[in-house]
């Protein structure tokens, strides 16, 4: 068996609104699977709900064959899988090398060890010569390459990109893409959501597409974009 | 091997420190025991207040249930407070748990932790007034049985003095050796971002509430080192608001979630606080206390960070503003 993450019939109700609803994909071993939809769609909510930060309304979640649902983001971390936030999340007073050293701590214990394997990590994203500078201090591109560190040092088997290119300028974008592609060729599994359909056509491998909480295709990015329901969807609002 | 003045610096001070009642007057090492008290609780209060951010105002909770239970147990059965402290302790460590795992499991932090430690800390004061057994307000005696140091007791400030300056040193070293590892970047990642330290695997509740119970045990101890040294205390000086707001203010002022900035701010606060005590006290009392209240909002106003953190700015504007 192939899956490494499967989500089944997953709702969230923030009060009267279904953020998510009835959402069920799954995730290869492999794969970069893409999470699409207009604004306002459910995929934030869906990444939190993946990695604990939200309790489902009702659906169940497994990751490597274990139930996952009612455990919390740092359980579900330290089992391989993590995200990255939309709005970045750096720890400001931290330098750069220790907010990603934060990441390799998970599994390495020992502060040097984790520092080592920090310094890589910050080097991957671009950012060996920030080791130094307080989160803060970085501008908000150089904040999107440490939110990707973070969560990269933590090495996961399943990464949930958040727009992480969203922002940035085309050549930013490039860098970013190449990373992508780079970890999933280190066997890295990817769940990506990102408003650049650039980005999301050339990387994913498959595409789950929502649209007010719901799933209303599925498919290669050849068939969702060719798919008249996601044309409608994307159409019928403003993209921002 | 080059020196490093971190490592020096504190080195030299501990030794001037333990040369000091070769020649100081009672009331001198009278001074450098309420120092280094003041010193030693302020490093405590700064581990869960200033590097896991969450600011206790009733931290005397902690002090007073280690005062109260070494001299009780001192009183009725005789047990010496070398381990009536350990005691002390024990019961803080267990009230500290349910406090922050109450707490902290529903979401009360910042601001409303805050509250509830003072609730809880006011409530003991009126509990422990209203029981007999405890002395009610009254208080307790330590009796004095005479020069003991199985006992706790000393004949003069000299013991007394060491006693609190190891106490002090240990943790000072122990907060300078555990801030540089994985559990004190974990409680700096948890003040910092909860969301992102629990996305990167830190069990955020867990790290709250052991940084509480660490920092209620180190207060604990330090409140039977107060009963010892006064051989008196009553609700209202231990369990009272007094001690909860020195010790918060010591680190303020000195620097929050660094090493050295309590110690230094009690350094630098203490022996003016008693001057202003001793010099005023008949004509203006309370002199201290309005002191402490102009400082820590000048302080807050033009140094939020403390006077390590103006001491951090200094130092890197020097070295040409380099971020
Ligand atoms: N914590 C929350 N409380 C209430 N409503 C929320 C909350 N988070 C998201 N929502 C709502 O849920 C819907 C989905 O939001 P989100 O998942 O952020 O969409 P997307 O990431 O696809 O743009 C939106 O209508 C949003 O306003
Ligand atoms: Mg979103």
């Amino acid at each position: 068996m192939s899956e490494l993450l499967q989500v089944r019939n997953l709702t969230k109700h923030f009060g009267g609104l279904a953020a998510v609803q009835d959402v069920s994909f799954d995730v290869n071993k492999g794969e970069i699977v893409g999470l699409i939809g207009p604004n306002g769609a459910g995929k934030t909510t869906t990444f939190s709900l993946l990695t604990g930060f939200l309790t489902p309304t009702r659906g169940t979640i497994t990751f490597a064959g274990r139930r996952i649902d009612n455990l919390k983001p740092h359980v579900i971390c330290r089992l391989g899988m993590t995200r990255t936030f939309q709005i970045v999340q750096p720890f400001p007073e931290m330098t750069a090398l220790e907010n990603v050293m934060m990441g390799a701590l998970v599994h390495h214990r020992n502060i040097d060890e984790a520092q080592r394997r920090g310094r890589n990590t910050l080097a991957r994203v671009g950012l060996a010569h920030k080791a130094d500078t307080p989160g803060r201090e970085l501008t908000l591109v150089e904040q999107k390459r440490l939110e990707i560190g973070k969560a990269l040092a933590t090495e996961p088997q399943l990464l949930l990109l958040d727009e992480v290119a969203a922002g940035l300028r085309e050549a930013e974008v490039d860098v970013i893409l190449d990373l992508v592609r780079q970890l999933n060729t280190e066997g890295i599994t990817l769940l990506i959501v990102e408003h650049l359909m650039k980005v999301i056509m050339n990387l994913s491998q498959r595409i789950v597409v929502l649209d007010f909480g719901q799933k209303i295709a599925e498919g290669s990015p050849a068939e969702v974009s060719a798919n008249p329901l996601v044309l409608e969807a994307y159409l019928g609002k403003e993209e921002d | 091997m080059k020196l490093r003045w971190n490592v020096v610096a504190p080195l030299a001070l501990l030794v001037v420190l333990a040369g000091l009642p070769l020649f100081a007057t009672e009331y001198m090492l009278h001074i450098g025991v309420l120092v280094l008290l003041a010193a030693y609780l302020a490093t405590g209060w700064n581990i869960l207040g200033g590097y896991a951010g969450q600011h206790s105002l009733g931290h005397s909770l902690f002090l007073g249930i280690g005062a109260y239970t070494s001299t009780y147990l001192f009183a009725q059965i005789g047990l010496t407070p070398w381990i009536g402290m350990w005691v002390g302790a024990l019961f803080a460590a267990i009230v500290g748990w349910f406090v922050g795992y109450l707490c902290f499991r529903y979401g009360l932090r910042g601001p409303y932790f805050a509250l509830v430690t003072i609730a809880l800390a006011e409530a003991m004061v009126y509990l422990v007034t209203n029981l007999n057994a405890l002395g009610g307000a009254e208080g307790l005696d330590v009796r004095w049985v005479g020069h003991n140091p199985a006992l706790m007791q000393f004949e003069g400030k000299t013991a007394y003095y060491y006693i609190i300056l190891i106490m002090t040193a240990l943790l000072l070293f122990g907060v300078q050796r555990y801030s540089r590892r994985r559990f004190g970047y974990q409680m700096i990642a948890v003040r910092e971002n909860e969301d992102a330290a629990e996305a990167l695997g830190v069990d955020t509740l867990a790290v709250r509430i052991r940084a509480l119970v660490i920092s209620a045990v180190v207060t604990a101890l330090g409140g039977v080192f107060f009963a010892q040294y006064y051989t008196y205390i009553n609700p209202r000086n231990v369990f009272g608001e007094g001690p909860s707001v020195q010790m918060l203010l010591f680190a303020i002022v000195g620097g929050l979630g660094t090493v050295w900035g309590p110690a230094i701010g009690a350094i630098l606060l203490v022996p003016i606080a008693e001057f202003a005590r001793s010099s005023l006290g008949n004509t203006f009392s309370g002199a201290h206390l309005l002191l402490y209240g102009v400082v820590l909002v000048l302080v807050m106003l033009f140094m939020p960070n403390g006077i390590v953190g103006l001491v951090q700015t200094l130092e890197r504007r020097r070295r040409g503003g380099r971020a």
